[in-house]
């Protein structure tokens, strides 16, 4: 059974004649050790696929389970604990605190959980030298590059040990060389350490670190690719075949991406 | 074409028999599994420059096996090596088999354009993601030269999953304009316009 697996996943913003659809009955599914890319235009409902998955937001219709239980099932006491121990979220802005060092914007996560500081700290230091940034631990985010911030945002999701690790646009700010260290260390965080990672990304050569790629349109999925399938070529083509007998492979006449992006 | 101007540079290295002009371009090149010479062509490349002048037979080994002609670089070959070196490159993106395939399915109507590109931005993003898995792979120590061919195939994976994005955004208009045909040119003498008398 899949980690994470969403089912009719519905978000509708709005009532009667104003109301959006943001995401449309989603069927989607995320495993442990699986790094998963999201893509699709703006406004395609990858944000709102992110806040339902991490329980920032409650869907219109149909749920998320996460390890076998609905969010929809737990308190709202419940589903914060789960948002602080179980899921670690990575931004496009990294959103550190310009005040704290590296160990110590690490470490807030479980400071805000109310554990020992001083253990605290020491797990903060240990994940911020697996992520390779030993030699950084007492810079604030100031004296760290663009890169090296996100690093230390992975370093604090991570922190918890959580099963699911959900990334925004997380090499939207970075330069490319940087963009791919990051999704490295994401692909990294996936098969070495056997977190769920699904991250929603524009960019293709980011999106091509991942086992699969999920593209959103309209609030639906339009495509599913399976990239590790390397060994069986047509794999493509099925897809193809399921997508055109459900019916969804005759697209409007809205566009994936403008040119000028 | 590019061939014969990468064996007249290994020999502008050292002389060389054709075997090991072969091995040397393949290596040069990204590897066999990238750009595959066969041995007929290292040889009907070099029998043609030894006609031209450019590479000239400097002698024959023959250690036990059968006999190896060396080959070396001539003054000519120099020559012409030097105005391969001067000249720019154009990359081939005009010749472009994809875009051919969905013009023709424009034209016929016999395959939907849509699917055409689905199944294209399927097979790009899987070539990419090999591409990443090669490019992480490699030793950035010492394997920088391989990095380099990597990262350009990459590149242009990249414009072309963008390229396709906007394909499939503008497709319905294309649809709607005339598709590219042959000029249509009256034939015989062309008939005299007033403007002529």
């Amino acid at each position: 059974m899949p980690l994470v697996r969403t089912e009719n996943l519905t978000k509708v913003y709005g009532q009667g004649e104003t109301a959006v659809v943001a995401l449309d009955h989603v069927n989607m599914s995320v495993d442990s050790g699986e790094l998963v890319a999201v893509m699709g235009p703006s406004g395609c409902g990858k944000s709102t696929l992110l806040h339902l998955l991490g329980g920032l937001d409650r869907p219109t219709e149909g749920s998320v389970m996460i390890d076998g239980k609905s969010l929809s099932s737990l308190s709202d006491n419940a589903l914060s604990q789960l948002r602080r121990r179980k899921i670690g979220f990575i931004f496009q802005f990294f959103n550190l605190i310009p005040i704290l060092d590296a160990v110590d914007n690490a470490a807030l996560p479980l400071l805000l959980d109310g554990a020992n500081s001083k253990q605290a700290k020491e797990k903060a230091t240990e994940w911020l030298e697996r992520v390779g940034l030993g030699g950084r631990l007492n810079n604030r985010p100031d004296e760290l590059s663009a890169g090296q911030q996100q690093r230390v945002a992975i370093a604090r999701a991570l922190l918890t040990d959580p099963m699911l690790v959900l990334a925004d646009e997380p090499t939207g700010n970075l330069d490319s060389r940087a963009a791919d260290e990051i999704a490295g260390l994401l692909h990294q965080v996936a098969k070495e350490w056997g977190h769920a990672v699904l991250m929603v990304t524009h960019d293709p050569r980011i999106a091509a670190y991942a086992d699969r790629i999920i593209f959103l349109k309209d609030g639906t999925i339009v495509n599913e690719t399976n990239l590790a399938a390397g060994d069986r070529p047509d794999a493509a083509g099925e897809v193809e075949e399921r997508l055109t007998a459900s019916g969804q492979m005759q697209p409007a006449a809205g566009q994936m991406r403008p040119a000028s992006e | 074409m590019t061939v014969r101007h990468a064996v007249l540079g290994l020999l502008a290295q050292r002389p060389r028999h054709g075997y090991e002009l072969r091995a040397a371009f393949e290596a040069v090149a990204g590897g066999s599994e990238n750009w595959e010479l066969k041995p007929a062509q290292v040889y009907t490349t070099l029998a043609r420059m030894e006609k031209s002048g450019f590479v000239t037979e400097q002698a024959v080994e023959q250690d036990g096996g059968p006999e190896k002609r060396i080959y070396a670089i001539t003054p000519e070959g120099e020559e012409e090596l030097q105005a391969w070196f001067a000249k720019g490159t154009l990359p081939e993106h005009h010749r472009d088999e994809f875009y051919l395939k969905l013009m023709l399915a424009l034209i016929s109507g016999a395959a939907n354009p849509y699917r055409l590109i689905h199944v294209q931005r399927n097979y790009l993003y899987r070539e990419l993601h090999a591409i990443t898995s090669q490019r992480t792979r490699a030793d950035a120590g010492h394997e920088l030269a391989k990095i380099l061919l990597l990262d350009k195939a990459a590149m242009h994976l990249e414009a072309d999953l963008r390229w396709l994005d906007m394909t499939e955004a503008r497709l319905d208009e294309i649809r709607r304009q005339p598709l590219p045909e042959p000029e249509t040119r009256p034939r015989g003498r062309p008939r005299k316009t007033p403007e002529d008398l």
